[in-house]
């Protein structure tokens, strides 16, 4: 295996294409003497006040709070901040330092044990509720809580309250704040357009990863009220309870929260999230073929058709989309999650207004989505920009299974959909009883190829550290300002690699007591195998109407 | 969903230091239970759950202190505010005074839509003392002369009117609320355009 010199991504094309790694968790170098030698004298000033205020506040020596504060890194600000953020150097610096004394102030505030008489009622003082590994809290710039991801929001309107002073007071110095990691807690921010996200974790995720993950549930909000509804509600009225709006879409927001360890799922489907990509139901060439063709032909005709994808399993069966128009990852995955946690759409055909933000974050697509038949469990969606063509794209429907029931695909998806291995590829067709899991992600496509979770990794306890791994080595691997090539580490109870090419990325957990040689070997006869057979579990071109 | 929604409304506490700002709000809320937590950050977050107008509504009160010196931070405590409650002392000519400057100071940094129905609530603290220097009067004239708004004489000492007061803060802020509805408008059909660039399309690693 060759190593690579590692190539610096330029800035700004990590940022468009790859902002989910653009942030280097890094720990900046804050020096306080720094801090005060800040010629900013007036903004010296208001921020000492709030240092001896918070001091006042302090409940001494409970958490150790680090200064790991990410606000002066521009790439994962958004992109107002990025420019102010960029020029105010010297006063990032300070306001970091302020911040990281605020962290004790909330740390102390979240996490102090508490004697209170109300305890029972008080999820701060809650030991489950503080127990949790992952807390979302979506907020309005007023401060007014939006969702919680665990407890009622409505009871949390206090701890809503510091968040939003946190993030304004270092939205005051011309920054933003990225991240404060105190307790063995990350608390990572993202403000975007009105909204204030935050994720407050102790899972193995980077900041980086986690901001990916508020972004998506961003996306998800986007998705049900455009982003041009949220503005103009909040341009209207700041002080608007946006939960109005949201009523009965929680459980998508929820859903999309829920598919990693910190909710106990044992799934290969945190790892599409964490490599932004989505995953193919492995099929035959012919039968893809053949099913294109029955979509297409009978989809052709129809106007402001943009986009039709057939789905199973939460994997993508096809994509056929209008010319010139693709779709992101970010946005399939709101579909995927859309039809998930969507149980009414097994019964019936829906009309459903849904807003992929990554393809127009400001208007809705129209989406037709209907499983294709009982004995087949795929479900279609046919987008349109045009809200009324129900009855055009439904009659399209009934003619698409007509199809691909006479060219027997239907079939075929069925077959594969029930095999018993579905959540991966079963390793053992491979014949390389040394590997134990492993992620193939390829440069061209953003689709991932994971194998079947095998003992030991299925069980809670192991998948979580199975998860642990593969976050670190996707941390490591896309750090911004020090990308790696290759990762190879004999740990305790695995080896782990990690190794980029220019035509892919692939991620591997081998058992404990494999040598290197045996490793290279077995790398080379996976990449050969998936070289084979690579059309059947990616798709490489997705044609137009 | 069907069921009525839940309400949440943001209340400011504002007015000259040592007016009783804190007091007031401690009175209000530790008389009954409530999750209650301080941080000295610029400002005190408290929540209380109450009944009004048979609905219950989630007061979360950003109780102000030191403003002076957090003054900075105006825009970021206003921003948002469904009820501003202006305290002044009564014993304290000055701080009734200052009421106009903070009602201004409000204004210009909550910009709400419609200042001059924004509910305000006046309440002039500490009548339980002797010292009297502010009248009722004159107080009541300066609360009407800014578009009526509600006045109350309180002690946060021994309660008198608080619960009243903050009963008028949540009703007033909730009938603002309730006057406007969800803005429930067609959106704007997306627009194909086939020279557009799809803003995302080639970008490496983007396209599934």
């Amino acid at each position: 295996m060759d190593v690579e010199p590692p190539t610096n991504y330029s800035d700004s094309a990590s940022m468009q294409s790859n902002s989910e790694y653009s942030d280097a968790e890094c720990e900046p170098h804050i020096d306080e003497n720094e801090y005060f030698h800040d010629t900013e004298r007036e903004h010296n000033e208001i921020a000492h006040s709030v240092i001896s205020e918070i001091r006042e506040g302090l409940t001494p020596g409970t958490q150790n709070a680090s200064n790991g504060i990410n606000g002066k890194n521009a790439n994962t600000s958004t992109n107002v901040h990025k420019s102010v953020s960029a020029e105010s150097l010297p006063i990032s610096n300070s306001t970091s330092t302020v911040s990281g004394e605020i962290v004790n102030s909330l740390s102390a505030a979240t996490l102090d044990e508490g004697d209170d008489d109300d305890a029972q009622f008080d999820y701060m003082h809650d030991s489950v509720w503080r127990g949790q590994k992952k807390h979302i809290f979506i907020l309005s710039e007023a401060g007014k809580p939006i969702y919680s991801l665990h407890g009622n929001e409505d009871k949390l309107a206090t701890l809503f309250g510091v968040i939003q002073a946190l993030v304004s007071f270092v939205q005051h110095g011309q920054d933003a704040i990225t991240s404060i990691h105190a307790g063995g807690i990350k608390f990572v921010f993202l403000v975007r357009n009105t909204l204030i996200l935050v994720a407050a974790s102790r899972t193995n995720m980077s900041v980086a990863q986690l901001q990916l993950q508020l972004s998506d549930v961003y996306n998800q909000i986007l998705s049900t009220l455009t982003n041009k509804h949220v503005t103009r509600i909040f341009e209207k009225r700041k002080n608007f309870d946006l939960r109005r709006s949201l009523a009965g879409s929680e459980r998508l927001i929820y859903h999309l929260l829920s598919n990693d360890s910190s909710n106990k799922r044992v799934t290969n489907n945190v790892f599409t999230f964490l490599t932004n990509s989505i995953r193919v139901l492995p099929l035959p060439t012919t039968v893809r073929a053949s099913i294109v063709s029955g979509i297409q032909s009978n989809c052709s005709k129809i106007k402001d058709l943009v986009f039709a994808v057939l789905i199973a399993n939460n994997k993508l069966i096809s994509l056929i989309r209008m010319k010139k128009y693709s779709i992101h990852p970010a946005d399939l995955r709101l579909i995927f999650n859309l039809i998930e946690c969507s149980e009414s759409f097994k019964s019936s055909e829906n009309w459903t207004p849904i807003c992929l933000p990554k393809f127009d974050m400001n208007g809705y697509l129209y989406a037709h989505v209907s499983y294709l038949t009982d004995d087949c469990q795929a479900c279609l969606l046919l987008l349109s920009v045009d809200p009324n063509v129900f009855f055009t794209l439904s009659d399209a429907k009934r003619r698409i299974t007509d199809k691909l029931r006479s060219t027997k695909s239907l079939e075929a998806i069925s077959r594969e959909i029930e095999k018993p291995t579905n959540g991966g590829l079963n390793l053992t067709a491979i014949g390389i009883p040394e590997l134990r899991h492993f992620l193939y992600k390829p440069k061209t496509a953003a689709q991932l190829l994971c194998s079947e979770l095998m003992p030991p990794y299925t069980t809670l306890k192991e998948f979580e550290r199975l998860e642990g791994i593969y976050c670190d080595l996707l941390h490591r691997i896309h750090n911004s300002t020090r990308p790696l090539k290759l990762i190879y580490e004999v740990h305790e109870r695995e080896v782990v690699l990690a190794w980029v090419t220019a035509a892919y990325e692939l991620y591997a957990v081998f058992e404990p007591l494999v040598d290197k040689c045996a490793v290279i070997k077995n790398v080379d006869k996976l990449i050969k195998w998936i070289e084979k057979e690579y059309d059947v579990f990616f798709i490489r071109n997705h044609p137009t109407f | 969903m069907a069921t009525r929604k839940k309400s949440l409304l943001k209340v400011i506490i504002l007015g000259d230091s040592s007016v009783g700002k804190t007091s007031l709000m401690n009175q209000y809320i530790n008389k009954r239970f409530s999750n209650q937590y301080k941080a000295t950050i610029g400002a005190d977050f408290c929540t209380k759950e109450v009944m009004a107008d048979d609905r219950v509504v989630t007061m979360q009160i950003w109780d102000t202190a030191g403003q002076e010196r957090f003054q900075s931070l105006g825009v970021a405590f206003y921003r948002g505010a469904d009820c501003c409650v202006l305290v002044y002392d009564v014993t304290s000519p000055n701080s009734f005074k200052n009421l106009d400057s903070w009602r201004d100071e409000f204004l210009i940094q909550a910009s709400p839509r419609d200042p001059d129905h924004f509910p305000f609530v006046v309440l002039g603290n500490k009548v339980d003392m002797d010292n009297r220097q502010v009248s009722t009067r004159r107080a009541q004239q300066w609360c009407q002369s800014k578009n009526d708004m509600p006045y109350f004489e309180t002690s946060a000492k021994d309660g008198t009117n608080v619960e009243l007061a903050f009963q008028t803060i949540a009703r007033n802020a909730l009938a603002q609320e309730a006057e406007v509805e969800l803005y429930n408008e067609f959106p704007d059909q997306i627009r194909l355009n086939t020279d557009r660039n799809n803003r995302n399309g080639n970008a490496d690693n983007c396209q599934c």
